[in-house]
């Protein structure tokens, strides 16, 4: 029973690997990068739920702030900087990448400060099935993830915008030749990107504390999720998180909380010398 | 103020032997090692436990140099056959490695306390000025072998597959040669030099604590890189200069301006390297004494 109670905490750290991760390999199927500045864009996120939380109290409200200010950072994002250096070397996009996730956080700490924050959510009884304890916020969190994936999803596979984001990852040149704006596509994806971020980053943030560097400090998981996922795999991404989270939390009673990052990194290292496209990867080669 | 200036000038010089090893490792090679403190700590914690046990710094520095070479096998034997950004992901997720196993390994490293108290060198000489100038002179004599070595590398034969890969791997591995093997070398020689400037750090310091390893080192001697010029022996020069210029500076600032506390300073510091890190790749990506005619 104990093991079962660490499987649950760790499939809610798993939703905010495994969004995060979706963050990742939306950018790195079309945009062809490894954003490291994911990780501050959940900072965002939980930033700007806070301060939307303290200013009206409600935690819907607090939800769409956090969106909006994570979505409106991931486009300046992609403005100011990724759009300039398309078609540019790896490696100036990830130090770029990097440049971005400092300025973020330099931000954060220059406006909020380095003490930690949480959420004034009322406490209530959990609930208990079958000697599992789940509490009310929980499930209101994983009903919002699985909301927000499926919202994903749908937009990716039913919408226009979303067909022209997977032609595009598919192959950038006949998507344009074939009439698609690169550019709108673009614009949709980095809203997506932070609005995806966002909710991972609020979900940590109701779950640990907000600081500056809360999502810095989660980007070694969300790099692992990714790659074990499949680069280019939205499914893959949020599976490979949920198992990665409960991967960790099952951990902890044999390696130490500390040990949990480097499982991470332990797990990429395997994925990447056993299986390099991960679960459901095809898009990329990746040797 | 003599004092003052040995003291900037021995830091300056420990991180250009770490911008040397980048230097050799992506200016030369192209390889994205975002992982460079990972090997700056181990040779620093390296020598520092060596030390302890009574080993002569000589020996110790030594093995500094050869431990952080050899740690870097297992790195580029897993990650090396992989794509550049797969790479780069994997070097910064060892350094963070090391940095938490640095963190809880209480019985080696003494954890989060770190290890206090670690000898200087030279302290026959007594301390103080000439103690603090001979460990300049002898860091400065590390640095131009090292810059040598790293000119007599490049213009070797293996130089000159070294930089193929730079430019064509897809070339290189046409003409019958192992990329990966030859990347290995370059990422163990660059890792010595960082484990090298380590041992020199911590034994100047002499106080070395996990959080002095945390991935904003490396992406310092990146900026001090690109700055100075990618690939070029003056550009890490002139890069770590500007660099210490920048963070002491911003010291001066601080006490020009009591009333920025420090942790502001470190955010605002933070903002200044991720904003001109973004400013040189955009507009400048050789740096100030880069190649002119590559791009």
């Amino acid at each position: 029973m104990f093991y079962l109670q660490l499987a649950l905490n760790g499939f809610i750290q798993g939703l905010v690997i495994g969004l995060g991760a979706l963050a990742i390999t939306l950018v790195f199927g079309i945009a062809r990068f490894a954003n490291a500045g994911t990780g501050d864009l959940l900072t965002a996120g939980a930033y700007g739920a806070l301060a939307t939380h303290k200013a009206t109290g409600s935690l819907v409200l607090a939800g769409i702030g956090g969106i909006a200010v994570a979505a409106v950072a991931s486009l300046l994002a992609y403005i100011l900087v990724f759009k300039r250096l398309m078609g540019r070397s790896v490696m100036a996009l990830l130090l770029a990448s990097i440049g971005v996730g400092f300025a973020i956080r330099a931000f954060h700490g220059l406006l909020y400060g380095h003490s930690q924050y949480v959420f004034q959510i009322p406490l209530s009884r959990p609930y208990v099935f079958f000697g599992l304890r789940i509490s009310a916020l929980d499930l209101a969190l994983m009903l919002t993830t699985a909301l927000a994936v499926a919202m994903l999803f749908a937009i990716l596979h039913f919408t226009a915008i979303g067909r022209q984001m997977r032609a595009v990852a598919d192959n950038r040149e006949l998507a344009r030749v074939s009439g698609i704006t690169v550019g709108r596509v673009m614009t949709a994806l980095w809203l997506l990107v932070g609005a995806v971020s966002a909710v991972a980053g609020i979900i940590l943030g109701m779950k640990t504390v907000v600081t500056p560097e809360m999502g810095w400090d989660m980007l070694l998981p969300l790099f692992a999720a990714a790659i074990f996922g499949g680069i280019g795999s939205p499914a893959g991404a949020v599976l490979a998180g949920i198992l990665l989270g409960i991967a960790q939390e099952l951990s902890t009673p044999f390696v130490g909380f500390t040990y949990k990052i480097a499982l991470a990194f332990a797990v990429m290292l395997f994925v990447l010398l056993i299986r390099p496209q991960g679960l459901f990867g095809t898009i990329e080669r990746v040797r | 103020m003599e004092g003052y200036l040995v003291a900037i000038g021995i830091v300056v010089l420990i991180n250009v032997l770490l911008a040397l090893g980048l230097t050799l490792q992506y200016g030369r090679t192209g390889l994205i090692n975002f992982g460079h403190v990972g090997f700056f700590a181990i040779g620093a914690y390296t020598s520092a436990l060596l030390a302890l046990q009574g080993v002569p710094l000589v020996i110790s520095f030594v093995a500094a140099g050869a431990f952080a070479a050899v740690s870097a096998w297992p790195v580029g034997m897993v990650s090396l056959r992989l794509r550049d950004d797969y790479f780069a992901i994997v070097t910064l997720g060892f350094s963070e490695t090391v940095r938490i196993v640095i963190s809880s390994e209480k019985w080696l490293t003494n954890g989060m306390q770190g290890i206090p108290g670690l000898p200087r060198l030279y302290e026959g000489i007594g301390g103080g000025l000439p103690a603090q100038l001979a460990v300049l002179v002898t860091l400065a004599l590390v640095v131009i072998a090292s810059a040598t070595m790293i000119q007599r590398i490049t213009n070797s034969p293996f130089g000159r597959v070294i930089e193929a890969i730079r430019d064509n791997e897809e070339a290189v591995t046409a003409l019958g040669k192992n990329p990966a093997s030859f990347k290995l070398r370059v990422l163990a020689v660059g890792a010595g030099l960082a484990g090298v400037a380590g041992a020199f750090y911590a034994h100047y310091i002499t106080f070395i604590v996990p959080d002095q390893f945390g991935p904003i080192v490396t992406f310092y001697v990146w900026m001090a890189i690109i700055i100075g010029g990618v690939g070029r022996i003056s550009g890490t020069l002139v890069g770590t200069a500007i660099l210490m210029l920048f963070l002491e500076g911003s010291r001066f600032i601080r006490d020009l301006i009591p009333a920025i506390p420090e942790v502001e300073m470190a955010s605002i510091r933070l903002g200044v390297i991720g904003i001109a890190l973004i400013l040189f790749v955009t507009y400048r990506p050789q740096g100030l004494m880069g190649d002119y005619t590559q791009r």
